[in-house]
């Protein structure tokens, strides 16, 4: 039993290692789109939370992750000698802010109508952002130099990629470890039950409301520190962070990945990203692709590719190698 | 207040528009309970097919029939060989589905039609103008207000005075007992699901030669169709017909009066209708 507990946590540490020695291994080019790949691993997390955790499926996560990006921005450029802590810290808040007014508003419904909500919402925040110009900078958008990391008995500068990929990985790792530790937390496994029955966690005296609002500033939170590292990654932020087509990005990712597993969409995110460098340059077309891919997944794999492993792994094994410890419908049926 | 007529009747041209997008969604979501996020890309696809008849017949009048024809089989063929077959998977997959078919549509469009606007022009009489509250209007426009009346009527009067409607009401209500009767209710579902394709293209025509064609036009009206069935209530004709004028007018006249804050007006409309009547002027309560 012990053995199986810890696998996770040794599943987590080999990444950590895994991550550590790739600035070795791989070139600038691949190390950029691995800096981008973690990101976009936190975005897809957070946003699985919502849909394959709570069953929420929302159009607008986009609006916390283009916030987060664009307090950075903005923070970075107004307030000068701002450190790096500072801008990441105030992204955060931000999004806490906008996640919980927000979610006040939006989670009185659900299903459809929480999804064309949420999408509703989404497009205004992306029309405040283009139309604001003296703030977002409008369709030019922003461009910022990454500040030096302080760490009280030292300074570590921020401005060659291998530092700022080491820093990413550190705390969007640990962030990563957090929300993972979070569906394992009695407040997660909260959220699991009330997708599978509502009815029965209220008459237990549970409040989902207020558990859903938890979930959904939290998550809010976390893209958004997805979203201050993407503007810290490129050093630029413009409108299309905050657009809907980074919702459908995310989606893209979070579907392909596989929604049944804490790990499946950091998968997608791998995915996604490498799949769009190497089809963009072979040809213009490639978020036609990428749709196609996408309701073929929706049509005949609705598991993801977590799904196609999982198959795989049973078919090789000749048992249902389904590993409960990873499983989000754990403790569900 | 000289321009008040003016952008009164902007207001009923756009409101009449927003009206034959957001009649196709709501009556989708009223009957089978999908939200159709396609349904603009649809539309997008009727103005575009609209511009490629025109630019080979110039005749516009063939277009506003075929163009919701062909809409019509795009419809029939989603919903019989791909939305059926999500049906069993539950609700989010049916939205992923509609989204993932939006997205496709648009890449499509792209593709062929390349990613800029397109001008059309309506050309033979309906390109004049007319003498209305002593100003000279374009008669485009009240065309587009006469047409979402019409099939505003067409679609009260089929709903709720024929046998057709009744068979439609009582399947939304319990279509298993509409089956067990001896009605083809999956039939009657692909009826509704290409009707409401071949609304979004017929409103995609009518849009053609008032808004510009271009690939953003479907997210454009997607938006505001929403917020006006937010604002009617889920599922409700009459409210769809309210709504649309409300959001027509404000827009109109939010341009007219605050330039700037045009655009948050709607959101605002909306927030306050959230907050004080969650359900929507003519819902029912969920």
């Amino acid at each position: 039993m012990t053995a199986k507990k810890n696998r996770p946590y040794l599943f987590i540490a080999f990444l950590f290692a895994l991550g550590a020695v790739m600035p070795v291994l791989l070139r600038q080019y691949h190390l950029n789109m691995l800096t981008e790949i973690i990101v976009f691993a936190l975005y897809a997390v957070s946003y699985n939370l919502l849909l394959g955790y709570a069953g929420l499926l929302s159009f607008g996560h986009a609006m916390f992750f283009g916030m987060g990006a664009f307090t950075v921005a903005v923070s970075l450029i107004h307030i000068p000698g701002l450190s790096l802590w500072g801008a990441i810290g105030l992204a955060i808040a931000m999004t806490t802010v906008v996640g919980f007014v927000t979610g006040g508003l939006l989670l009185r419904h659900k299903g459809a109508y929480f999804a064309l909500l949420t999408l509703a919402f989404n497009a205004l925040f992306y029309a405040v952002a283009t139309k604001w110009h003296t703030v977002t900078g409008g369709d030019d958008g922003l461009s910022v130099t990454r500040p030096d990391l302080s760490l009280g008995f030292t300074t570590i500068s921020m401005a060659g990629l291998t530092s700022f990929y080491y820093f990413t990985l550190v705390i969007i790792g640990a962030v990563i470890v957090f929300c993972w530790y979070f569906t394992q937390t009695a407040m997660g496994q909260t959220v699991l039950m009330m997708r599978e029955n509502e009815e029965r966690m209220k008459f237990l005296g549970y409040n989902t409301n207020i558990s859903r609002l938890i979930l959904f500033t939290f998550t809010g939170a976390v893209a958004g520190l997805a979203g201050a590292f993407y503007t810290l990654h490129f050093q630029f932020c413009s409108q299309s962070a905050i657009s809907v087509d980074m919702t459908t990005t995310v989606l893209l990712m979070t579907f392909v990945g596989g929604t049944g597993t804490f790990w499946g969409p950091m998968m997608g995110a791998l995915v996604y990203v490498v799949l769009q460098n190497y089809l963009s340059d072979i040809t213009d077309r490639w978020p036609l692709f990428m749709g196609l891919i996408f309701v073929f997944m929706v049509l005949f794999i609705p598991g993801g590719l977590t799904q196609i492993i999982q198959s795989i792994r049973s078919l090789f094994s000749g048992r249902n190698g389904t590993d409960k410890s990873l499983a989000v419908k754990e403790g569900s049926s | 207040m000289s321009d008040f007529p003016v952008f009164f009747l902007h207001g009923l041209a756009y409101g009449g528009l927003l009206f034959l997008v957001s009649a196709g969604l709501t009556l989708v979501f009223g009957m089978m309970n999908v939200l159709n996020f396609a349904h603009a890309a649809m539309y997008m696809l009727g103005a575009y097919f609209s511009y490629t008849i025109l630019q080979m017949t110039g005749q516009f009048w063939l277009s506003l029939m075929v163009c919701p024809l062909l809409l019509f089989v795009i419809g029939a063929v989603i919903e019989r060989f791909l939305l059926r077959r999500v049906h069993v998977f539950g609700h989010v997959h049916e939205l992923l589905l509609t989204f993932g078919l939006a997205y496709i549509i648009t890449e499509v469009v792209k593709w062929v039609w390349g990613n800029f606007p397109l001008a059309v022009n309506v050309g033979g009489f309906l390109g004049g103008t007319v003498e209305i509250f002593g100003i000279t209007y374009p008669l485009y426009r009240i065309f587009i207000f006469a047409s979402a009346a019409l099939v505003g009527i067409m679609m009260a009067l089929i709903l709720y005075r024929t046998r057709l409607g009744i068979i439609l009401r009582a399947a939304v209500n319990d279509s298993q007992m509409v089956n067990a009767l001896g009605f083809n209710v999956p039939l009657v579902f692909m009826g509704v699901f290409a009707f409401g394709a071949a609304l979004s293209g017929f409103a995609g025509v009518i849009a053609g030669p008032l808004l510009s064609t271009y690939p953003g036009m479907a997210n454009e009206i997607l938006i505001d169709a929403f917020v006006v069935i937010v604002v009617g209530g889920f599922g409700s004709l009459g409210g769809a017909v309210v709504a649309s004028l409300i959001i027509g007018e404000l827009q109109s006249f939010g341009v007219l009066l605050f330039p700037k804050l045009s655009l948050a007006l709607v959101y605002l409309l909306m927030s306050i209708v959230l907050i004080i009547k969650p359900s929507g002027l003519f819902g029912e309560k969920q």
